[in-house]
């Protein structure tokens, strides 16, 4: 099963995100972590997301780039976050994907959802302001739209979280939201 | 507490004046805690945050204050969390406390209205 999460800056799409891995009962959850620590202002969100998943029984792996070789053991539940995160890795650090930034994440996503039970991946809606960019910023939101279009077609359920209330564009027959409202 | 929510340009106003007629508004920008404390509808609550925190004030205890003293209030919000992550470090501390703020409220709210383009969804009737 997978669903894709999304939603604006500081809409708690991580919280809900983590709601729908504790609906998918109690299997052994992984938590794959995109943000490099880079400065203080992300090694403190960092650490304000650590706070939110303590005691959640996660155990995480650190992936910034090359998602396609991360090894998880089979049957679990995996929380990817962000998506966003981990394009701009892909695209902007040396040792990232370039311009095979779409399809190699592609893959990393196939190969994470072969692997694992339950998949939930958190993305980021950047896609509507008046700003224009620089072309590189612009490519990043091209490549960052086009993967989120691909990841919603490989979704069973599609959710945006406004403000924390969740906004269903594609909703799966399986997927439990009576469990994971009660969280 | 009920919010109407939505990008800038929407018709958020209009459309709040129609769906709570009778109550009094206040302008976010100019509006201090006191009177936000106490206000029947509040225009522009975005703009308020951002003014507070343009003037060195913490937000972080808002949403706990406002359900505590003014649990009845109408709220009507531009969402600004929609963009690429902002260069300047105030712009992404304040899109950032907007959408706190706004998600504790939204949790307590009974009723959350999104508008776009004029038209209103309801996301949350509890």
């Amino acid at each position: 099963m997978m669903i894709l999460v999304t939603g604006g800056s500081g809409s708690g799409k991580s919280a809900f995100a983590e709601d729908c891995v504790l609906a998918c009962g109690e299997k052994k959850r992984i938590y794959i972590a995109t943000m490099y620590p880079f400065d203080q202002e992300s090694k403190k969100r960092v650490l304000r997301h650590r706070k939110m998943r303590a005691g959640k029984g996660f155990d995480t792996e650190e992936c910034y780039v090359g998602l396609k070789n991360v090894q998880i053991p089979s049957g679990c539940t995996v929380l990817l976050e962000c998506m966003s995160n981990l394009t701009a890795n892909e695209i902007f650090r040396e040792d990232g994907a370039g311009e095979k930034t779409e399809d190699e994440i592609l893959q990393g996503v196939e190969s994470l959802k072969n692997q694992a039970e339950d998949l939930i991946i958190v993305t980021n809606e950047i896609f509507s302001e008046a700003d224009t960019y620089e072309e590189e910023t612009e490519n990043y939101r091209r490549v960052l739209g086009n993967i989120n279009r691909r990841l919603a077609r490989m979704a069973d359920t599609v959710v945006e979280v406004v403000y924390g209330i969740p906004v269903y564009y594609k909703k799966g027959e399986d997927f439990c939201e009576k469990s994971v409202e009660q969280f | 507490m009920e919010m109407m929510i939505g990008g800038a340009f929407q018709g958020k106003a209009d459309l709040a004046k129609k769906t709570y007629p009778g109550i009094q508004w206040i302008q976010g920008e100019k509006m201090t805690e006191e009177e936000l404390m106490n206000a029947q509808g509040v225009l522009g609550f975005h703009q308020f945050i951002k003014k507070e925190l343009e003037q060195g004030r913490e937000v972080q205890h808002l949403a706990a204050a406002l359900i505590r003293n003014n649990p009845d209030v109408i709220l009507v919000s531009d969402e600004v969390g929609y963009g690429v992550v902002p260069v300047d470090a105030f712009d992404r501390a304040y899109r950032e406390a907007v959408g706190r703020v706004c998600t504790d409220l939204a949790a307590y709210s009974k009723r959350v209205i999104r508008v776009v383009c004029g038209i209103g969804m309801v996301i949350k009737n509890a």
